[in-house]
């Protein structure tokens, strides 16, 4: 479903190679963690997908579209199949949650459509939204205010915007990051959970590696610009015994 | 039938503006005026600025008597600018002199003002810190309020350049020599084609001033060539009359303010023409730069697009409201109509550009989040850019209402109607007890939506610069 062969990113034309020809498959509804240090690349991974960040070289397939090979429209049609989660701020804030979510659908709607929507929103269209917001348990919240919401139930209206985008893959780049950490729990297990259910590719950055054993199928590192495999086995293994070389 | 007269009688009058008058024996005339102009406008703007730092520190200290100070620099602020340069003639002689004493009190008090409440707003803990140290009043500005906030103050002085140039064109309508004095006199002579040649310089020369402003922002160090210049026009121009006595005899017969019990019958129908004039005007203006500004956003709309609106609001912009007025009160004729389109196109070419900048300035990671769904770029605008942009851009119109109600007040002087026809009738006719009530009426109109206008700014913390 989702297909990277041989990434080069360099953001100056003399510098570094961000990402190294790097390569990395996910099938349909599998979840991967990509985890690293800071710095590593794994923003830079995240959006040269959705084509925000340029490639030098390299080919990156979404579905059976080419997606580092499409321009204007093309290019719109194939991000409306991609949805990016942010680590936060990426709603507007002074929207109505529902306009909020139902901004998943501007990829597939017309210019004149979603203009329509601001002054006159169709029931049916609302319950787009619904439904959507239904799934991430937040329905009861439709027409409220977004700053009205907390940080976890923001992150799930993000969530659910990016389900209205009838995704192939959804990019999460830290989602959790600035959540405590019983809400962060709640809100991978949801975007695992919709992942799976609906055949959706998930690729999402992380910092804790032991989110990403407890709830994603694997975890890639991203070191010098490549993908390197972790097998959880290992990680699992690792771990314990890192803690135990901390001198209590 | 009646429109398309209406519309024949608009091309007529339209057509009597070309070509401008760019003969050689005209534009060797024009010399003089855009030097006086522009010596008035920079040794008003120095001397106003040599006065307003010191008084402004003792406002933004809050020393002594400062809350008195503040309230007289309101009121000073809140007469209209073409009755000050009356006053101003009524005591220097009508001449270059009075345009410049007009913009120094005028713009001296304004930023005096204006200062002092940055330097009010300054972060208390530092200030704090300082204090504890026993520092002085005096030493406690010196080391803390100036250094704090001078990046404000200087911006803000910096734009007050713009507009002391804008001013002294429009004092020069009453008085006071310049491009002003010169429109006025063609427009009275029914030259329009020379009408034409003065508002196509006063456009170059508002241009010049923006690009010697932007150069200002970027470089500091060009505000050198301030001093000189303001140095130099000050000899120029320096009153060369004081008529102290006619003066005081003249403001004596003004006590006590009186209005008889028609005019005072009339007061409220006044009040309101002129509340009228410039709301309809703000509102006008609030909806073609709506329509227009995300034409004039970067990142909304393509660069070619961008550069052309930009340019079409700078034109609105670089005419003042009060030529606006004089070229529509000679077509529409006398009253508020001229007024509300007077208002409504020099406020178009201020709030487009306000509007556009706070649609660029938005939060970006919304935005980025939205361009990333597909949406295109309209789409974006509309459900990212516009609801974010909607609380300073809601600020910025009532800030021009505030604006424009002053400009309504200069505007009735040229016969749009309202409090300040009745204002300058009276003056014209030596009514001087009238004129005075008129006046106080006004200040007090102001006054009350200056207030309105502060509280406003400090809820939404928006900075002065952006605003006038």
């Amino acid at each position: 479903m989702l297909r990277l062969q041989d990434v080069t990113v360099r953001y100056t034309r003399q510098g570094p190679a961000v990402l190294d020809r790097l390569s990395l498959n996910a099938r349909a509804g599998e979840c991967v963690a990509l985890v690293g240090p800071s710095g590593s690349g794994k923003t830079t991974l995240l959006r040269s997908i959705n084509s925000t960040v340029a490639i030098e070289s390299g080919e990156v397939w979404v579905g059976d579209a080419h997606a580092s090979r499409a321009r204007g429209r093309a290019l719109r049609e194939i991000r409306s199949r991609i949805a990016f989660i942010a680590q936060k701020h990426d709603l507007v804030d002074r929207l109505k949650v529902y306009q909020n979510v139902i901004a998943g659908a501007l990829g597939r709607w017309s210019t004149a459509h979603a203009l329509r929507f601001l002054a006159w929103p169709k029931a049916a269209e609302v319950d787009e939204a619904r439904e959507a917001l239904d799934s991430v348990s937040l329905a009861h919240k439709l027409r409220n205010r977004t700053t009205e919401l907390s940080g976890g139930e923001q992150q799930r209206v993000a969530i659910a915007r990016a389900l209205v985008q009838h995704p192939l893959v959804i990019l999460a780049d830290e989602p959790v990051a600035s959540l405590d950490p019983e809400t962060a729990a709640q809100v991978l297990d949801l975007l695992c959970n919709l992942a799976r259910s609906r055949s959706i590719t998930l690729v999402c950055s992380l910092h804790q590696p032991e989110f990403a054993r407890r709830y994603f199928d694997r975890m890639v590192k991203i070191e010098k610009g490549h993908a390197v495999p972790v097998a959880a086995i290992f990680w699992a293994a690792e771990s314990p015994r890192r803690t135990a070389q901390v001198p209590c | 039938m009646l429109s398309l007269d209406r519309f024949t009688r608009f091309f007529h009058f339209l057509a009597q503006f070309f070509p401008p008058d760019f003969s050689w024996s005209y534009v060797s005339l024009l010399g003089q005026p855009i030097l006086e102009t522009l010596g008035i406008a920079a040794a008003g703007i120095f001397l106003a600025m040599l006065l307003a730092f010191p008084i402004s520190i003792v406002i933004g200290a809050r020393m002594p008597g400062s809350q008195a100070l503040y309230a007289v620099l309101a009121a000073i602020r809140s007469i209209p600018d073409l009755t000050l340069a009356i006053f101003c003639v009524i005591i220097v002689g009508i001449g270059p002199g009075a345009g410049l004493a007009t913009i120094v009190i005028y713009y001296g008090a304004a930023m005096a003002k204006v200062f002092g409440e940055i330097f009010r707003a300054a972060d208390p803990r530092p200030l704090e810190a300082l204090r504890a140290t026993g520092a002085s009043r005096i030493s406690l500005a010196a080391f803390g309020l100036v250094p704090l906030k001078l990046a404000d103050v200087f911006s803000f002085g910096v734009y007050e350049i713009e507009c002391a140039v804008r001013a002294s064109v429009i004092v020069g309508a009453v008085a006071a020599g310049g491009i002003g004095t010169e429109l006025v006199g063609e427009l009275n002579a029914f030259d329009y084609r020379r009408v034409a040649t003065l508002v196509v310089v006063l456009l170059i020369l508002m241009v010049l001033v923006d690009r010697y402003c932007r150069l200002v922002r970027r470089h500091p160090i060009a505000v050198l060539a301030l001093p000189p210049a303001g140095i130099v026009s000050m000899f120029f121009f320096w009153p060369k009359l004081f008529a102290g006595r006619h003066a005081v005899e003249t403001f004596a017969r003004m006590w006590p303010p009186h209005l008889n019990a028609a005019e005072l019958h009339d007061l409220p129908s006044l009040i309101l023409q002129t509340l009228g004039m410039a709301a309809g005007g703000t509102m006008l203006a609030c909806i073609f730069a709506l329509i227009a500004s995300p034409a004039a956003a970067k990142g909304i709309a393509p660069g070619f697009i961008v550069f052309i609106t930009r340019r079409l609001f700078e034109i609105l912009r670089a005419i003042p409201e009060i030529v606006w007025g004089l070229l529509f009160v000679t077509f529409a004729g006398i009253g508020p109509g001229a007024g509300v389109i007077a208002l409504g196109l020099h406020s178009t070419g201020v709030l487009g550009k306000l509007f556009a900048e706070s649609l660029e300035n938005v939060p970006p990671d919304p935005i980025h989040a939205l361009r990333a769904t597909g949406a295109s770029r309209l789409a974006v605008a509309a459900f990212g850019n516009l609801p974010l942009a909607a609380g300073p851009n809601l600020v910025y119109g009532l800030f021009r209402f505030e604006w424009n109600m002053r400009a309504a007040t200069v505007l009735g002087i040229i016969g749009a109607g309202g409090i300040g026809q009745a204002l300058y009738n009276a003056q014209q006719m030596f009514f001087y007890p009238q004129m005075l009530a008129y006046l106080l009426v006004t200040c007090g109109m102001v006054g009350v939506f200056d207030i309105v206008g502060t509280q406003l700014r400090k809820r939404y913390r928006v900075s002065w610069v952006a605003v006038e």
